[in-house]
């Protein structure tokens, strides 16, 4: 295939581009396509690449065994900002983690239809309550006006975190952070 | 877009006495920046099922760039051990694909950077690099198959990722230019350059 590597443009001697085969090469040859010894080779030669390239975008990949195991595993020992939050008891203090708190919350939040929890950050004020900002992906046109299904999702995180875990809450922020078809 | 898991149940918040089992199973339905927002949290389950979705795109795509089934792995859990500490600071949650390409093509990148002058001094060795690949399948790929693999572990690595991406990954020029941090122009050279060379390469099996 008699290709000019001068430019970027890959122009063949009859001064048609490489490229605009390329596009091409699915549909049926034109005039001077034809015709064309260079622009047969071309089309010729890229009609097996696009074969090839079909294959290899098919071509099975077998994942290595225990891959994601191994991922996992060293993700669970990374700690990472593990933050405690004072758990009122009366029994002396005890301390629990916010990660641990927030998959709870998150928990109690999706348990609304059309509600799918995102970020929750849980932070203890001075008076050991904790305030509570969580966003928020709400199913677009979903089956109740968002003004309710908010307030159900803040009754129901707020119950989950007092009743469900003994923390007091001081504030409960909802961020909406998204809509979902 | 799936809505199965938790936003269906409507059932009432039942936290203290949810298993890990149920919040594993309820991860799956979930959209990708759901997932991203959850993980960058710390939420563990969130993130394995990031890994489940990903991870086996990012491998194809480091295997083809590397032709070695252990550099590929060690590029691919690096990435995502890096994605699980720097996830708090991924400021849009919805870029987290394209995040995984870049660091992702960047990884193999570097790991043939190091390599280079033991394959400058001998191609063959990049050529043969694929035989220790998957010595089982050898046989059983088409011709036509086998010369495309050669063909693109003779390509330039840049070349290689460009057009990979493009092809097999199915990366608009727009995106591989952020994948790769170039212009969409250089993008489009480089894939253009890659085609040709491919092209004459399978010239044999026209």
């Amino acid at each position: 295939m008699a290709v000019n590597h001068a430019t970027d443009d890959y122009v063949l001697p009859c001064e048609r581009r490489l490229d605009d085969i390329w596009q091409r090469v699915g549909q049926s040859p034109d005039e001077h396509e034809q015709t064309c010894p260079h622009c047969t080779a071309a089309r010729q030669s890229l009609l097996v690449l696009r074969d090839a390239t079909r294959q290899l975008a098919e071509e099975p990949v077998p994942q290595p065994v225990g891959l994601t195991g191994r991922i996992m595993a060293a993700v669970r020992a990374d700690i990472r900002r593990n933050r405690m939050l004072p758990l009122p008891s009366a029994n002396g203090p005890v301390d629990i983690s916010e990660q641990a708190v927030a998959v709870v919350l998150r928990f109690a939040a999706d348990s609304v239809p059309g509600v799918r929890a995102r970020r929750c950050t849980v932070r203890a004020t001075d008076t050991g309550a904790v305030e509570i900002e969580l966003s928020l992906a709400l199913r677009y046109g979903g089956t109740a006006p968002a003004e309710r299904m908010l307030a159900q999702v803040r009754d129901r995180v707020a119950d989950a975190a007092e009743a469900g875990i003994g923390l007091r809450v001081a504030r409960c922020d909802l961020v909406l952070a998204d809509l979902y078809s | 877009m799936a809505m199965t898991g938790l936003t269906g149940t409507g059932a009432p918040a039942d936290a203290p006495d949810t298993d890990a089992a149920a919040v594993a199973s309820s991860v799956a339905g979930l959209d990708d920046t759901t997932l991203v927002a959850r993980a960058g949290d710390g939420d563990v389950p969130a993130f394995e099922q990031l890994v489940v979705r990903h991870q086996p795109a990012m491998y194809r795509l480091a295997l083809r760039m590397l032709t070695s089934t252990g550099d590929a792995e060690d590029v691919v859990q690096d990435v995502f051990i890096t994605a699980w500490r720097q996830l708090p600071e991924l400021r849009d949650d919805a870029a987290f694909v394209g995040w995984l390409y870049r660091v992702t093509t960047n990884r193999c990148l570097n790991v043939l950077r190091a390599r280079r002058p033991t394959t400058e001094l001998d191609q063959d060795t990049a050529i043969s690099g694929r035989a220790d690949v998957q010595p089982e399948r050898a046989a059983e790929i088409s011709g036509e198959l086998a010369a495309l693999h050669r063909a693109l572990a003779v390509l330039p690595p840049t070349q290689r990722a460009c057009w990979l991406l493009r092809e097999a990954h199915g990366r608009s020029y727009d995106e591989i230019a952020r994948i790769v941090g170039t212009s969409t122009t250089a993008v489009r050279g480089r894939i253009a350059r890659a085609r040709s060379q491919l092209a004459e390469a399978m010239r044999s099996w026209r």
